[in-house]
C-alpha cells in the first residue's frame, strides 16, 4: 500500500498515537522514510506531544468550590419556593377540569348552533313536505303534484341536493 | 222550380235538424246538480280504477312548470305514480298502498319510507267544501273523448277558485284547473289518456326494494291528531293558537312534528278545499332560512319564500320561530301572521267571553281545542240556542257534523235547523278585528 504526501500529513497525528491499521501504519512510516517536510512534521507533533504530557494538572482553586457548594441565592429560591410538585399537581388538575367544562359547555353551544343553522336551512323543506303531505289527505288535492313536493323535500332532508325545492334554491 | 221548391224546403228542413240536435243535446246532458257532481267526484276514487299519463302546468318559482306521470290507481287506496318528465324527476317513483308510502329515487338508488298520501273521505270533507264554496254547473265538456261534467268552485270569501271535469260516467276528475285571483291559473292538470276498469294486480302497487337501495323512514309526524291543548302538555314553549282565520277555516288537526333535534308544534286548518299549516318551534332551534325575501310581519322581521303553488311565511314572536304555508294570497298570510301573538291569549279570552257573556274557563277550553275566537263564539252561542252539548256544538261548527245529522239528533226537519242557525248566527256577536300585533 502506498500513499501520496497530502495523504500522509492528515494520518501523522494518528500514526503517532499509534490508531491506524497496519497496512496504512506501514504506508505512513514507508513514506516518512522518503518525504523530509513529512518526517520534520513528524517531528514537531511527537515534540508537541511530549511536552503536553509533562504539563501538570491544575488544581482549581479553592473560592471556586465555594462558590459551586454555596446555596443559590435567595431571591431565586424565594421565586420558586411556592411551586410545589404538589401544587404542581393541583393547578394543572385544575387546568384540566377547567378545560373539560369548557368542552362540555362548548359542546352543546357548537351543535346547538350547528342544529339551528341546519335546521334553519331544512326547516322550509321539512315544513313544506309536511304540509304537502297533509294536503294530499284533502280531497281535492292532486297527490301526483304533491308527490313532487315530499320527494324533492325527502331529498332535502336526507342531505341529497334537491335543487328544485325551497332549501336549496 | 225544383230550386223554388228547394228553396220553401230548407227552413224547415234546418229547424227541424237544429230541434233534433237540441233533442239529442237534452238527451245527453242531463240536468244533474253540481252538488251531486262534486259528491260523486270525491267518491270515484273509492269506486273505480284506472291508469293514464297525467300532464301536470303548475306555477314554480316564477314560471309554469309541466309534469308528467304515469298515474295509475286502484280502489280503494292504492296508487303509483311513475314520474316521466322533467328531467330531475323522471324516474321517480311513488308507491302508496293507503297505509304507507314508498317513494324510490332511483338515480341514488335510496328509498324514503313515509305515511300514505291518501285520506279517508269523511262527511265533513264534503261540508265544508259546500259551506265554503259556491258549487256551479258549466256544463259538458270532452276531455280524451269523454264526456266531462264541468264545475266551478269559487270560495264565498276570499282564496283560490277551482274548475273540474269530471267524467260522466266514472266520476273521475278528468281535468282540472285552480286559479288565483292574483296570479291567474296556478296550477292545471289533464290526462292525455286514461283506461278504466283494469283490474290491475295487487302486486303492482306492492313496493319491492330494489337491490342494495338505502332506506330512510320518513315519519315525522304521529299519526294521531292531537288539540292544542294536548300539543302544551307536551312541549316547554307556548303553543300559540291563531285568534283569526280567513272565513271557512277550521282545525284540522295538530301533531308534534320531530326531525333531529327540531322540535315543532304543527297545527293545520281547513276549508275544505285548502290548507294553511302552523308550525311553531323555539327561535333558538332553528334560524332564519336563505331562501326567500325578507318582509315585515306587523314591525316584526320575517321571510317570505314563495314556491309558486305553495307560499311560506317565517316570523318570529317571542322568542318563537313560526311558519306558515298554504296556497293563500300573501295578504291572507301575512295578516293571519300579525293576528297571532305570545301573551295577549287571556286579554283575547276575557274580551271574547264578556262580549258573548260566557264564563272565560268555556272559552278557553275551546280555544284549547284549536277553534278560532269567531269559532268560538259561534259555538257558545248556537249551543245555547239549540240546546246542544259543547262537543256536538264543536262538530258541527267544524263540519264533522252535517245538518242533517244533527237536526235528526235534535228531532227536527234540516229546513228548522237552518233557520235556527240562521238566527243564532245574527245573534251572535261579531268578534271585531283584531289589532295587529307590535312588537
Amino acid at each position: 500500500m502506498r500513499i501520496n504526501h497530502h495523504r500522509s500529513s492528515q494520518l501523522l497525528s494518528a500514526y503517532l498515537d499509534g490508531e491506524l491499521l497496519p497496512a496504512e501504519a506501514a504506508a505512513v512510516q514507508d513514506h516518512l522514510l522518503e518525504c523530509a517536510p513529512c518526517r520534520a512534521a513528524y517531528e514537531g507533533l511527537r515534540i508537541t506531544k511530549g511536552l503536553l504530557g509533562e504539563l501538570p494538572v491544575a488544581e482549581p482553586p479553592a473560592e471556586f468550590w465555594e462558590a459551586v457548594r454555596r446555596p443559590p441565592p435567595t431571591r431565586a429560591v424565594a421565586r420558586i419556593s411556592w411551586w410545589t410538585p404538589a401544587l404542581q399537581r393541583g393547578v394543572l388538575g385544575g387546568l384540566a377540569a377547567a378545560l373539560i367544562v369548557l368542552a362540555l359547555a362548548l359542546v352543546p353551544m357548537i351543535k346547538g348552533t350547528v342544529d339551528r343553522l341546519h335546521a334553519a336551512e331544512i326547516g322550509v323543506d321539512l315544513y313544506v313536505r309536511e304540509h304537502a303531505l297533509q294536503m294530499s289527505t284533502e280531497p281535492l288535492a292532486d297527490r301526483a303534484y304533491l308527490g313532487v313536493i315530499t320527494g324533492d323535500s325527502d331529498l332535502v332532508l336526507a342531505g341529497e341536493s334537491a335543487h328544485r325545492q325551497a332549501g336549496g334554491r | 222550380m225544383i230550386g223554388a221548391r228547394l228553396l220553401r224546403t230548407l227552413p224547415a228542413a234546418a229547424l227541424i235538424v237544429l230541434f233534433a240536435a237540441g233533442l239529442n243535446l237534452a238527451a245527453q246532458v242531463p240536468a244533474v246538480p253540481p252538488a251531486k257532481i262534486l259528491q260523486m267526484a270525491l267518491q270515484a276514487p273509492r269506486l273505480v280504477d284506472y291508469e293514464g299519463t297525467k300532464v301536470i302546468t303548475v306555477l314554480r318559482n316564477g314560471s309554469m312548470e309541466t309534469i308528467t306521470v304515469a298515474e295509475s290507481h286502484k280502489r280503494p287506496n292504492d296508487m303509483r305514480l311513475e314520474y316521466v318528465s322533467p328531467e330531475d324527476v323522471a324516474g321517480r317513483l311513488i308507491v302508496d298502498n293507503g297505509s304507507t308510502a314508498w317513494h324510490y329515487e332511483p338515480r341514488l338508488n335510496m328509498a324514503f319510507q313515509g305515511p300514505t298520501m291518501q285520506g279517508e273521505l269523511l262527511s265533513r270533507d264534503f261540508t265544508l267544501l259546500m259551506r265554503n264554496y259556491r258549487v256551479s254547473a258549466l256544463g259538458v265538456e270532452d276531455v280524451i273523448g269523454r264526456q266531462a261534467y264541468v264545475i266551478a268552485l269559487d270560495p264565498i270569501k276570499s282564496g283560490v277558485h277551482r274548475q273540474l271535469w269530471v267524467d260522466r260516467s266514472t266520476g273521475t276528475v278528468l281535468r282540472s284547473e285552480e286559479r288565483d285571483p292574483t296570479r291567474g291559473v296556478i296550477m292545471s292538470t289533464y290526462f292525455s289518456r286514461i283506461s278504466f276498469s283494469l283490474n290491475l294486480p295487487e302486486a303492482y302497487f306492492q313496493f319491492r326494494l330494489p337491490a342494495g337501495a338505502r332506506v330512510l323512514k320518513m315519519f315525522t309526524t304521529a299519526s294521531e291528531s292531537m288539540s292544542p291543548a294536548a300539543l302544551q302538555a307536551r312541549v316547554r314553549f307556548p303553543v300559540l293558537i291563531p285568534p283569526v282565520l280567513p272565513e271557512g277555516y277550521t282545525f284540522r288537526g295538530g301533531a308534534l312534528n320531530q326531525f333531529g333535534s327540531l322540535t315543532s308544534v304543527y297545527l293545520r286548518y281547513s276549508n275544505g278545499g285548502n290548507l294553511i299549516s302552523f308550525f311553531e318551534a323555539p327561535a333558538g332551534a332553528i334560524g332564519w332560512p336563505s331562501a326567500g325575501r325578507a318582509i315585515k310581519v306587523g314591525d316584526r322581521p320575517a321571510r317570505f319564500v314563495d314556491l309558486g303553488y305553495f307560499r311560506v311565511l317565517i316570523w318570529e314572536q317571542h322568542g318563537l320561530r313560526l311558519t306558515a304555508v298554504g296556497t293563500v294570497p300573501t295578504e291572507t298570510l301575512t295578516t293571519v301572521a300579525g293576528q297571532i301573538a305570545a301573551g295577549r291569549e287571556q286579554v283575547l279570552v276575557r274580551d271574547v267571553s264578556d262580549l258573548i257573556r260566557s264564563d272565560p274557563a268555556t272559552v278557553r277550553r275551546l280555544r284549547g281545542e284549536g277553534l278560532t275566537f269567531p269559532e268560538v263564539a259561534r259555538t257558545i252561542v248556537l249551543s245555547q240556542r239549540l240546546g246542544t252539548d259543547l262537543p256536538t256544538t264543536v262538530r258541527f261548527v267544524r263540519g264533522s257534523l252535517t245538518s242533517a245529522d244533527l237536526a235528526a239528533q235534535l228531532g227536527m226537519s234540516p229546513h228548522a235547523l237552518q233557520e235556527a242557525v240562521r238566527r243564532a248566527m245574527g245573534e251572535t256577536p261579531a268578534i271585531p278585528p283584531l289589532p295587529p300585533v307590535l312588537r
